[in-house]
């Protein structure tokens, strides 16, 4: 038992150092100062992708886990996690990759329903939590709570949602050759298309196809569609709400800036307030940290990336051609 | 697009009589061409180390070079469009495969001749620009296809009713508040509606392939240009008349050609920093310029007086679109695709613009700070605020800029001139008392 744990240990220590070779390579070998960090979340994505596919293969203490690692580190780090780690995150991005290769246009949501939507995420995130209260019996409080913890409605395994790999190692809905293919959100949705029971099997193959059609086809058009109601990232950004909590935030320099509106217009989630807010620190619960506004404003020190008041990334004038990097 | 108008329709311009338009363009060609060698031999005299890189720049202020280049051109059946205001798109005329040039005037002598058309109190840099067309002096002008005016201020707007006299003019309309979302939308609009125009001039498409070649060329003379105003940061390696002659052969010249000549230039200043090669001492007072733009050849004087002036000043940023606003700003493209091109170039040429012309619930913030920001970075010591009579926007924005500068302990200076020689003596006694400030406030 003891010798599986450090075999996990080991192997997870591998990817990571697999991940670390990865942005070196992309840090020395990528010369455009305005792709650097995008290409560096797609490592950091792809090996945390791998990651936790791996412990998806762990017994589901080690998913608790991961979701409560996840809650903590929004505490200090933000949204990080949606911008850096979440697969379905990487999935959306690659998807936004494949649009670009195809030279399609992304569309923008307008802004008035873009704010509606990352208010309505709240209301999914707590239609999620009362959830197993309600379907159990009122009077029995005590079998909702083991319901809210480890019953089929538990809302720790919609948070886990988006962390579902394409390839997964349990059986799944979708098998192709042997192999399990499986989408984030897919386990709720085949679970819940079929909790009436009178559920067909091919009511539950409908409901998953639509789902991943919708998904595809919105994120291929929308930039990180599903990040502005997602229920994991609403849940990680309660706590980023208070603006006082954030170690690791923006800080825009209001003289510096010129207002011209690249950091508004890169923005894969259309944060206004990176553009409205005229300057000092900027936290908003929309913002996954992804940091392409940072890489494009094209003014230097304008837009900083602050770690405990310190300074980790700025912007700089990406027309130079990089010289000490 | 208006269509061009025969002579017999002018709503403006009366036909000169041919002999008394001969006289006046021999003979303010004749000023004109004294003027630009005069201004040369004294900026070669003013600077110690002055680069060699500058003589490419030098040869292209006269015009003849560049105009025998674009008569060429035409004559292998390339356009050439001019413009007014920086708003312009340059990246969609040289997509097109036309050539841009910006043809405001700086022709002291054609104010008076413009006087004709429009009362004096109009801005001089329009009268002047109305007086070189009538009687054909500026090679641009006559050479031009089109005109591409942005209808920033008054004068620009009627400007364009009066060219629309000589050949056909695209009007662009700007939104006067930019921060909203409507007037981003609407300037992006009228860019779309500019490229059929252009398009449709040239007769050559503006496809996705060549607009992301035009915009990547436009980038890279924004790299030379903005590396030059950074070298003027640290101690004078360059003197500010200099430099702004550099930018202002941007406005006629072949971007690609004047990129790498700018690129030379900075090696060799880098070289020269690195020696310790000045161009005056290092004390002395630095000085920005803001206000009304100005124009080679003959709208010099301001900056002829500062660096000749005992004591002496330099120029080391000035905030004039015909300066340090001219390409500061790149294009940024997120993805290369043509909605987001367009998209990019509308930001580029509406929100990053500081032209007074601009107002927002907050005023015209985004100068006070693009100011504010010079003076800091550049280390400025005294800023002289340039305005010529007429220029009512400049004029007015003038409180607010001195209010600012004040708390900064910054001396702004207001310079109102005009068109005119007669007033160098005067200006010069005004412009050295400033400078006298200045040193002293250095000694301390």
């Amino acid at each position: 038992m003891a010798l599986e744990y450090l075999g996990d240990t080991l192997r997870l220590m591998v990817l990571a150092g697999l991940g670390i070779a990865g942005v070196l390579a992309i840090l020395i070998w990528l010369r455009n100062k305005t792709r650097k960090v995008t290409y560096l979340r797609f490592v950091v994505g792809a090996v945390s992708v791998a990651a936790i596919f791996y412990m998806f293969t762990f017994t589901q203490i080690w998913m608790l886990l991961v979701v409560a690692v996840i809650l903590l580190m929004t505490i200090p780090l933000g949204r990080f996690f949606c911008g850096w780690l979440c697969p379905f995150g990487f999935y959306m991005d690659l998807i936004s990759q494949l649009r670009k290769a195809t030279r399609v246009r992304y569309r923008l949501l307008p802004v008035k329903f873009n704010g509606a939507l990352n208010r309505l995420r709240y209301a999914i995130l707590v239609f999620f939590l009362v959830l197993p209260f309600a379907l159990g019996p009122i009077a029995d409080f005590q079998y909702q709570f083991i319901y809210f913890l480890a019953g089929p409605f538990k809302p720790w395994s919609i948070l886990l949602g988006p962390l579902e790999p394409l390839i997964v190692p349990w059986t799944s809905s979708v098998t192709l050759s042997g192999i399990y293919f499986s989408w984030p959100y897919l386990t709720p949705v085949s679970f819940y298309s079929g909790t009436d029971y009178t559920g067909i099997a091919e009511l539950v193959t409908a409901n998953i196809i639509i789902f991943v059609a919708i998904t595809v086809v919105a994120s291929f058009f929308i930039r990180r569609f599903w990040c502005r109601f997602c229920p994991t990232g609403s849940s990680l950004a309660i706590k980023f709400r208070g603006k006082s909590s954030a170690v690791l935030h923006l800080s825009k320099d209001e003289e510096k800036c010129t207002k011209c509106g690249i950091c508004k217009r890169v923005c894969p989630q259309q944060v206004q307030e990176i553009y409205d807010q005229k300057g000092g620190k900027i936290t908003t619960s929309m913002c996954i940290l992804c940091l392409r506004c940072v890489e494009m404003c094209p003014y230097e020190d304008t837009l900083k990336v602050k770690l405990g008041g310190k300074a980790v990334f700025r912007s700089r004038n990406w027309l130079q051609p990089s010289q000490s990097e | 697009m208006k269509e061009p108008k025969n002579t017999q329709e002018r709503k403006y311009v009366a036909e000169l009589p041919q002999k008394e338009l001969e006289d006046l363009r021999n003979s303010a060609k004749a000023v004109s061409d004294r003027v630009i060698t005069e201004n040369i031999e004294r900026m070669k005299k003013t600077s110690a180390n002055r680069p060699e890189a500058m003589k490419y720049f030098d040869d292209f202020a006269t015009f003849a070079l560049r105009e025998t280049e674009l008569k060429d051109a035409k004559a292998k059946g390339r356009k050439v469009i001019g413009y007014f205001c920086m708003f312009a798109p340059i990246e969609l005329i040289i997509a097109a495969d036309a050539i841009p040039v910006r043809v405001n005037s700086g022709w002291y002598d054609t104010s008076k001749i413009g006087d004709r058309i429009v009362p004096v109190e109009v801005c001089p840099v329009i009268r002047s620009t109305i007086g070189a067309k009538m009687i054909g002096l500026s090679p641009f002008l006559e050479l031009s296809d089109a005109l591409i005016s942005v209808l920033t201020c008054d004068g620009m707007t009627k400007l364009s009713e009066v060219m629309s006299d000589y050949m056909p003019v695209i009007a662009m309309p700007l939104p006067r508040v930019k921060d909203s979302p409507h007037s981003l939308e609407f300037w992006r609009e009228e860019i779309t509606s500019v490229k059929k125009q252009i398009e449709e001039l040239t007769g050559n498409k503006i496809t996705t392939k060549k607009l992301r070649t035009a915009i990547e060329l436009v980038q890279k003379a924004t790299k030379a240009f903005r590396r030059l105003q950074d070298l003027r940061k640290g101690a004078p390696v360059i003197m500010g008349r200099d430099a702004m002659l550099v930018n202002q052969v941007f406005l006629w010249d072949d971007v690609a050609r004047w990129t790498e000549k700018t690129e030379a230039l900075c090696d060799e200043l880098e070289q020269h920093v690195k020696e310790k090669k000045w161009v005056c001492p290092p004390d002395t007072p630095r000085v920005m310029v803001t206000g009304t733009p100005m124009f080679w050849p003959d709208n010099w004087k301001l900056p002829s007086l500062v660096e000749e002036a005992s004591p002496r000043g330099v120029i080391v940023a000035d905030e004039l679109c015909s300066g340090e606003r001219l390409l500061y700003d790149p294009v940024g493209v997120d993805e290369w695709t043509s909605d987001d091109m367009y998209r990019a170039m509308s930001e580029r040429y509406l929100m990053a613009s500081t032209c007074p012309c601009f107002t927002s619930k907050d005023g015209n913030e985004d100068r006070i700070n693009w100011l504010l920001n010079k003076v800091k970075e550049w280390n400025v010591q005294g800023v002289i605020y340039y305005v010529v009579r007429g220029c009512m926007l400049y004029a007015m924005e003038y409180t607010r800029v001195k209010r600012v500068l004040d708390k900064l302990n910054i001396p702004t200076y207001y310079l109102d001139t005009e068109y005119t020689r007669e007033d160098v003596g005067q200006m010069k006694t005004r412009v050295e008392a400033f400078l006298e400030m200045l040193s002293a406030r250095v000694d301390i």
